[in-house]
C-alpha cells in the first residue's frame, strides 16, 4: 500500500517545484538561526537570495560529522529549547556523542516517514508489530514506534536483548511484523528453528536495518521464516531510520524527497557522479525545524536513479550501500571508529597502541574481537595478572564503544606493522 | 634458587615450537618446561642453563619474556616425598601459585619447581624441614 500517494507519487517536475520552494525557505531560516551556518555562507560569498531552486543546491557548503561534534551539543539547532521535544544521540569517534533534536513537527515528519515505509512493506493497521530495536538514546526503537503507531498498527516494544520473551510473545500474541536488525532477525529464525516453533508463528513481514546486509541475506530471512523482508535506511543526523526503504520489487530504496534531498559525489572532488554512477550520498533536510543540515555527508557509498519503480513510486532511488567512504564499522547497529578504540587503549598504560579489529558474524550475530599486543614492559608471567588485564581491557573498551567486545592477549609484534595507514579491521562478515 | 623463564604463547598450533627453536638454534638446555593455559593464551615456563642467553634471544626474536625466581626442591624418588614437602609449605601459610618438575637429571635427585608469594621463606621453611633447595649452577650441564 502506499502510504501518502500525493507525496509519494508526484511528477519529477512536482518534487522540483515541492523542494526548490521548501530548499530557499529552509536556507532563509538557517541563515538567521544558525550562527555556524551563517559564517559558512558568509566565507563562501554566498547569501539566501543566491539559493532560487533545487539546482542552486550546489552553492550550500557541506556538513560532516565533525561538525556535529565541534558543535557538540546543541550548537547546530535552529530553534530554542523551549521547541525541542526529544534529544537523540549515537557514538562519535572521538567519545563525545552525535547529539540530534527534535521539534513535535520534526517528530510528526519522522512518523509519517517510517509509516510510508511500513505500508510500503504490507504492514497495517491490522497488524502487531514487535519492535526489537534498542529503544533509548539510539533512534531505531523510538523511530519504529511512533512510525506504526501513527499507522495505526498495535505495537510491542520489545526493545532488544531478550530472544526467549519475543519469541514467546511472537507466538502468543500472533505477531505479524517485526523491526529489527537483519542479523538479529536470522539469529530469531534460528532459535525458532531449534524450538520446531516456526509453523506457530504468524509473521509475514520483517523491516530490517541498522547494519549493511545484502540480498542473499534477504532471500535467506525470508526463505527460513516465509515472510517478505524490506530494507530500511536512516541516520540520527538526517533523521533516524525512515530516510529510504525499499519497496517488494526490492530494485533501490526510495528516498523520501520531499523532506530529504539525496545528492551521490565523489567524495574525493566532491563533484557529483552520474546517475547510477557509486559515490557518497549526501543529504540536504528541506523540513526538518531543530536540526536542518545542508549537504550532510553521510561517507556511505551507494548510486542513484530517478527512474519510476515498478511500483508506481516517483521518489529516487538508491541502491543497496557498497560500502562506507570512510573506516567506520557498524556492528549490532553501533558505529565503530577504530580510533575510538586506540584512544580507549591508550588511557590504558598496559598495553601498546597496536591492535587490531576483527569482526565476525557467529550464530548470525555480529562480535567484535579485539586483539591486543601483550607489552614487554608490563607483560606478568601470572596467569591471573594477565587475565585481570584483558578484563580490564574489555571493560574500557565496552564503556568507550558501547558495545561489549571480546578482548584477546597476542604476542607482541604479531600485529601486522604498515607503512602509511595501518591496517586495523578485518571483517570477516561475508556480505555477498 | 633457580631462575625460570617465562614466555606469553598464544593458543594456537606451533607457538610452543616457536620458542624451543629458538633455544635449539643457540644451543640453550632445556632443563624442564611447563605450559600453564588459558582458553586464549598460554604460558610457557621454563628452566634452561643459561637463563639470561636464553631471555635475550627469545626477546630479539619477538617473544614477551619475563625472568623471575623460583624455588628448586630435590625430592627423593619414594611415595609421600611430595606430600611432605606440601604440608610444609601449606603449615607455613603460604600458597603455591604453581608447581612442574624436573624428573630426569643424569642420577640425581628428581628437583620439583615451586612459586609462592614468598620465596625466601618457602626456601628457609623447607630446608628447616630437611629439603635440599637447589640453585642455578645446580643446573648446569
Amino acid at each position: 500500500m502506499i502510504w501518502n500517494e500525493t507525496k509519494e507519487c508526484m511528477s519529477r517536475d512536482e518534487i522540483h517545484n515541492l523542494q526548490s520552494v521548501r530548499l530557499k525557505k529552509m536556507v532563509d531560516r538557517v541563515y538567521h538561526s544558525v550562527e555556524f551556518y551563517r559564517k559558512k555562507m558568509q566565507q563562501m560569498g554566498i547569501e539566501p537570495g543566491d539559493i532560487n531552486s533545487i539546482d542552486d543546491l550546489r552553492k550550500l557548503p557541506f556538513t560532516t560529522k565533525n561538525d556535529l561534534r565541534d558543535n557538540y551539543p546543541f550548537g547546530l539547532f535552529a530553534v530554542p529549547q523551549s521547541e525541542v521535544v526529544r534529544i537523540h544521540a549515537s557514538s562519535g569517534t572521538t567519545g563525545k556523542a552525535t547529539v540530534v533534536g527534535y521539534t513535535r513537527k520534526d517528530i510528526d515528519l519522522w512518523q509519517e516517514c517510517v509509516a510510508r515505509v511500513l505500508a510500503m512493506a504490507g504492514v497495517g493497521k491490522n497488524d502487531k508489530i514487535q519492535v526489537a530495536y534498542g529503544y533509548g538514546l539510539f533512534t531505531g526503537g523510538l523511530g519504529l514506534h511512533y512510525g506504526a503507531e501513527n499507522l495505526g498498527a498495535t505495537v510491542i516494544p520489545m526493545s532488544s536483548g531478550n530472544t526467549q520473551k519475543l519469541i514467546t510473545m511472537m507466538q502468543d500474541f500472533g505477531a505479524t511484523a517485526i523491526a529489527c536488525t537483519p542479523s538479529y532477525l536470522l539469529h530469531i529464525a534460528e532459535t525458532l528453528e531449534e524450538a520446531g516453533a516456526i509453523g506457530n508463528i504468524k509473521l509475514k513481514a520483517a523491516i530490517c536495518g541498522a547494519e549493511p546486509w545484502t540480498e542473499n541475506m534477504r532471500k535467506e530471512i525470508e526463505a527460513r521464516l516465509h515472510i517478505k523482508a524490506f530494507d530500511i535506511y536512516g541516520l540520527s543526523e538526517i533523521l533516524g531510520p525512515g530516510v529510504a526503504a525499499d519497496c517488494e520489487f526490492h530494485n533501490g530504496l526510495h528516498v523520501y524527497e520531499d523532506h530529504f534531498v539525496p545528492e551521490v559525489i565523489n567524495p574525493e572532488t566532491l563533484e557529483p557522479c552520474k546517475e547510477g554512477e557509486v559515490g557518497e550520498l549526501v543529504f540536504t533536510t528541506i523540513t526538518k525545524e531543530a536540526l536542518p543540515l545542508f549537504r550532510y555527508r553521510t561517507k556511505d557509498l551507494t548510486s542513484i536513479t530517478y527512474d519510476k519503480c515498478e511500483c508506481g513510486r516517483t521518489l529516487a532511488r538508491i541502491s543497496r550501500f557498497k560500502g562506507r567512504s570512510d573506516d567506520m564499522l557498524i556492528i549490532r547497529g553501533v558505529n565503530v571508529f577504530p580510533s575510538q578504540v586506540e584512544t580507549a587503549l591508550l588511557e590504558i598504560a598496559e598495553t601498546s597502541p597496536h591492535y587490531m579489529l576483527i569482526v565476525d558474524r557467529i550464530n548470525n550475530l555480529d562480535i567484535l574481537e579485539v586483539q591486543v599486543e601483550v607489552e614487554e614492559r608490563f607483560f606478568s608471567d601470572e596467569i591471573k595478572d594477565l587475565e585481570k588485564l584483558t578484563q580490564k581491557i574489555a571493560r574500557v573498551l565496552q564503556s568507550a564503544l558501547g558495545l561489549s567486545v571480546k578482548v584477546k592477549l597476542v604476542e607482541p609484534k604479531t600485529i601486522q606493522r604498515s607503512e602509511g595507514k595501518a591496517k586495523r579491521v578485518i571483517d570477516k562478515r561475508v556480505l555477498v | 634458587m633457580i631462575r625460570q623463564l617465562s614466555v606469553f604463547v598464544q593458543n594456537e598450533i606451533g607457538s610452543l615450537a616457536g620458542v624451543t627453536s629458538v633455544l635449539k638454534d643457540n644451543g640453550i638446555n632445556l632443563r624442564a618446561i611447563a605450559s600453564f593455559d588459558t582458553p586464549e593464551f598460554a604460558i610457557l615456563r621454563l628452566v634452561v642453563d643459561q637463563p639470561e642467553k636464553a631471555k635475550e634471544l627469545l626477546f630479539a626474536s619477538g617473544f614477551a619474556v619475563k625472568v623471575s625466581d623460583a624455588v628448586a626442591v630435590e625430592l627423593e624418588d619414594k611415595p609421600g616425598e611430595l606430600d611432605g614437602m606440601l604440608h610444609a609449605i601449606a603449615e607455613a601459610k603460604l600458597g603455591i601459585n604453581y608447581i612442574y618438575s624436573i624428573v630426569l637429571r643424569n642420577g640425581k635427585a628428581p628437583l620439583m619447581i615451586v612459586n609462592t608469594d614468598d620465596l625466601l621463606k618457602t626456601t628457609v621453611i623447607l630446608k628447616e624441614n630437611g629439603y635440599i633447595v637447589a640453585e642455578q649452577e645446580d643446573l648446569l650441564s
